[in-house]
């Protein structure tokens, strides 16, 4: 069976699985006795199972396998959970990951059997009871599945182990009807062997002289293909004695040893007497995992000559399409009634003009619903987070806990995948420096749980992320310090140098404060690296610290990337656009009304003193208005910063597509880009974000 | 297979030892003839209305919009120290695309052939690093008695820090 073609969903159901068993396995942490938790751990862990086993892959399927049976004995009440147990479980989790990661960039689970976790998880069970009777059958199959090859020294009776069907059955039953014996035999290879495959082939044509091959383990496609280790395992059927058999397959060079013996049918797996219905198997568990195993062992090999490339895909809910599907056909109707319009006649103006604004609700509503199916919620990134500090935890020995909002928070799916490495660095950060030791807490009064906060919301065209928590805060003065030892800064600069400034210093690369390095984090990667990354996805990262009461990084990402409302406004004879989401009031301002505060206009509006940036000015042309005329001001924000851009005139409220400069211009900061307009000229985008 | 390969090479590389031609456009700026490799060029296109970009360079002359594309229009003439272009019905835009830069249009005051030049016609120049109007030619071709300067597109459009 070809399962490439499953590959992706196989990943995306993993992951969301993997995901699912974080969270609740984190809740059984913290309530180890809810049985609708761990009901939902077995449920995930058992279709976790049954996918690996679908798609051939052995090694996780084993683990799963034996996740399960913890899961099942703690769900039966046997054993307890315990804070060790735990651990050993997100190991698991761990290696799983590594499992998928590994299938996702190569389509094969890799080699890593991850023995000492399948040991683990076996000694959390053997410890619930030494009457183990459980225990062993669990034991068993796992062995039969995950090593057959020792399965062999085991059980020495190799062909027992072979699973027959009802066809090879028959003839075997017709075969001793007519006097015939049935011999099992066991061919061990040499180690040195070159060519097993041709020696095995050699010891098949013996054979087949003195007798017919009915069964062979592994099949003899395998075996031709030197898919075995050192032994295959034969059932033939013969008149000659055994030791006419035995010999044939002797005489081949190189063959080590071969054992054999009279098969009693009865014995054998998957033996029902013909015509009988009810199954009549001593051993059904360990059939089915051998049929497993021979069907898990067979799928890799198929699919290695295909290695599918996953690509990268989108999950839709199926209402986002149906509004998308509803608003092309608008559109179709839309063009039709045009285009009537146009033919027409009678067609006069007003007529057009109407069509033309049906037009655009519906091109403003398409543009929306595409936007909506590329984006996801911020959840699949977050969603690691919680699992991720209560490790730290354990490894600095600090207590801290993660609170989350607003993980339903939609964000654009390049900018999802990007934005998790710069969190991840951000919160260990604030564990790793930001929290105080057990003592400093209890000194300062704080909580002796140290708090981290990840928030995450919409403001405007943008969405925040704000990581933050109850710590030391930055110390500006350490800061500073280290940037003088390091001479990033000269004594002179220091001195001048605001708070702001200084810790923006810890955004260079190769800084870091931490006195000791550890390995979560302090070697002085890491915030470079974040400050580029959200930069590269066109957003900005910014602190704010307080000695003593802690530290609140905000990033800042574009919601859309392609096309956006705005205002487009006058300068002098060129025309600008302003992002329409970054854009609070537009005021009209007297020239009285304006005060100097540092040499800088502002303007004081409703309450709060409002720098003003004069446009013209900026751009570096001449306004069209004169110095006495009222003013047009365009009060724009950031945050909680905010400006009063001062235009010429007012356009008016646009859509418009985001073009680049290209490489070539870049000296220019405030302009992010660039949009055709209706009648092909090119209008220049103002960035409220680079003003501010 | 190779050996044949090989052989091709060595034709080629004969022929291209005696004549190896390459396309040139022909463009006036003043009075001085300057000829564009024809292989970066994509399109030559009437001046049209461009929108300046404030805090660039001076000669960055703004940008276009070529078929939906916003492109940067750069003056050949005031990136080598001549005077200010002067707008008439001659002038065009030759849109080229650089292997750095990606696509530019240079500002020039007429288009007028195109010629190929064989190699024995180029002479190369040696750069003189002190007059940098003469550092965007990389040579000068030879057609009968005219002269044309052949522009070293992509030393004209890297950014020094001065401009």
């Amino acid at each position: 069976m070809d399962v490439s073609q499953y590959l992706e969903i196989f990943l995306d159901e993993t992951k969301e699985h993997l995901h699912n068993l974080n969270t609740q396995i984190m809740e059984l942490e913290a309530d180890p006795e809810n049985m609708g938790v761990i009901n939902e751990i077995f449920r995930a862990a058992h279709s976790l199972k049954g996918m690996a086993g679908t798609m051939g892959y052995k090694r996780m399927q084993t683990l799963t396998h034996d996740m399960e049976n913890v899961f099942s004995e703690v769900r039966n009440g046997a054993i307890k959970v315990q804070p060790e147990m735990i651990d050993v479980l997100f190991n698991c989790l761990d290696a799983l990951e590594e499992y998928t990661n590994n299938i996702q960039e190569s389509a094969d689970e890799g080699t890593n059997d991850n023995e000492a976790l399948i040991k683990r998880l076996n000694a959390i069970i053997e410890g619930k009871s030494n009457a183990g009777t459980a225990t062993s059958e669990n034991n068993e199959s796992k062995q039969a599945e995950s090593k057959p090859a020792e399965a062999v020294d085991e059980s020495a009776k190799p062909w027992y182990d072979i699973t027959l069907d009802s066809s090879q059955i028959v003839v075997l039953e017709e075969a001793l009807k007519q006097g015939k014996k049935i011999y099992g035999l066991n061919v061990v290879v040499q180690d040195t062997c070159i060519l097993k495959a041709a020696r095995a082939f050699l010891v098949f044509k013996a054979v087949e002289e003195t007798g017919e091959i009915i069964v062979s383990n592994p099949s003899a496609q395998d075996v031709e293909d030197e898919r075995f280790d050192k032994d295959f395992t034969l059932l033939v059927i013969s008149e000659n004695d055994i030791s006419v058999v035995v010999k044939a397959a002797e005489n081949v060079s190189e063959i080590a040893k071969v054992t054999s013996e009279v098969i009693d049918i009865h014995k054998t797996k998957g033996y029902k007497p013909s015509g009988e219905t009810s199954v009549a198997v001593k051993n059904d568990g360990e059939q089915t995992a051998v049929e497993k195993k021979e069907q898990a062992a067979k799928t890799p090999d198929k699919k290695a000559s295909s290695k599918p490339v996953v690509g990268r895909t989108v999950r839709v809910d199926i209402e986002k399409l149906d509004v998308l599907m509803n608003l092309v056909s608008e559109l179709i109707i839309a063009k039709n009634s045009l285009l009537s319009a146009a033919v027409s006649e009678q067609s006069n103006a007003n007529g057009v003009m109407s069509h033309i604004e049906y037009l655009e609700s519906v091109t403003t509503n398409l543009h929306e619903s595409v936007m909506k199916v590329r984006m996801v919620p911020i959840e699949s990134v977050v969603n690691k987070f919680p699992r991720m500090i209560r490790d730290l935890s354990k490894k600095l020995d600090k207590k801290m806990e993660l609170y989350m909002t607003g993980e339903q928070t939609e964000l654009d799916r390049t900018v999802v995948d990007e934005i998790g490495d710069p969190l991840m660095h951000l919160l260990r950060n604030s564990a790793d420096h930001g929290l105080e030791s057990a003592e400093v807490r209890a000194q300062r009064g704080k909580p002796a749980v140290g708090s981290i906060f990840l928030d995450a919301y919409q403001d405007g065209n943008n969405v925040v992320i704000e990581v933050r928590d109850d710590g030391n805060g930055i110390d500006i003065e350490a800061v500073k310090n280290k940037a003088l030892e390091r001479g990033v800064i000269t004594p002179e600069q220091a001195a001048v140098m605001t708070d702001k400034e200084i810790i923006n210093l810890l955004f260079l690369p190769s800084f870091s404060t931490a006195k000791q390095v550890t390995d979560v984090s302090g070697r002085g990667v890491g915030l470079d690296v974040v400050k580029s990354k959200i930069e590269s996805l066109s957003g900005e990262v910014e602190v704010k610290s307080q000695l003593g009461v802690g530290s609140t990084w905000t990033i800042r990402l574009p919601l859309t990337l392609a096309i956006i409302q705005t205002l487009m406004v006058i300068v002098g004879n060129e025309k600008y656009a302003i992002s329409l989401g970054s854009i609070q009031t537009i005021e009209d301002v007297s020239p009285d009304e304006i005060k100097l505060v540092q040499n800088k206009e502002v303007i004081n509006l409703r309450g709060s003193v409002i720098p003003l940036i004069r446009l013209p000015e900026l751009v570096e042309i001449e306004s069209s208005k004169k110095p006495e005329d009222n003013l047009v001001v365009v009060i724009v924000k950031k945050g909680d910063k905010m400006a009063g851009l001062v235009v010429d005139e007012l356009i008016g409220q646009q859509e418009i597509v985001i073009k680049s400069l290209g490489k070539y211009i870049k000296q220019c900061k405030f302009i992010s880009g660039a949009t055709i307009l209706g009648d092909g000229e090119v209008a220049l985008i103002l960035d409220v974000n680079a003003l501010l | 297979m190779d050996q044949l390969n090989l052989a091709n090479n060595l034709v080629s590389a004969n022929q291209g030892e005696e004549n190896e031609t390459t396309q040139y456009i022909v463009v006036r700026l003043g009075q001085e003839q300057y000829g564009i490799d024809i292989k970066y060029v994509e399109n030559i296109v009437r001046m049209q209305q461009i929108t300046r970009v404030p805090k660039v360079p001076s000669y960055i002359k703004g940008v276009i919009n070529l078929r939906g594309e916003v492109i940067p229009v750069m003056s050949i003439r005031i990136r080598m120290g001549l005077p200010e272009d002067e707008i008439t019905r001659a002038t065009r835009i030759i849109i080229l695309k650089l292997e750095q830069d990606g696509t530019v249009g240079y500002l020039v005051d007429e288009v007028k052939e195109v010629v190929t030049l064989e190699s024995r016609d180029i002479e190369k120049m040696s750069r003189d690093t002190l007059d940098t109007s003469q550092n965007f030619i990389n040579g000068v071709g030879k057609r009968g008695n005219e002269l044309i300067s052949l522009l070293d597109l992509n030393s004209i459009s890297i950014e020094d820090n001065i401009g």
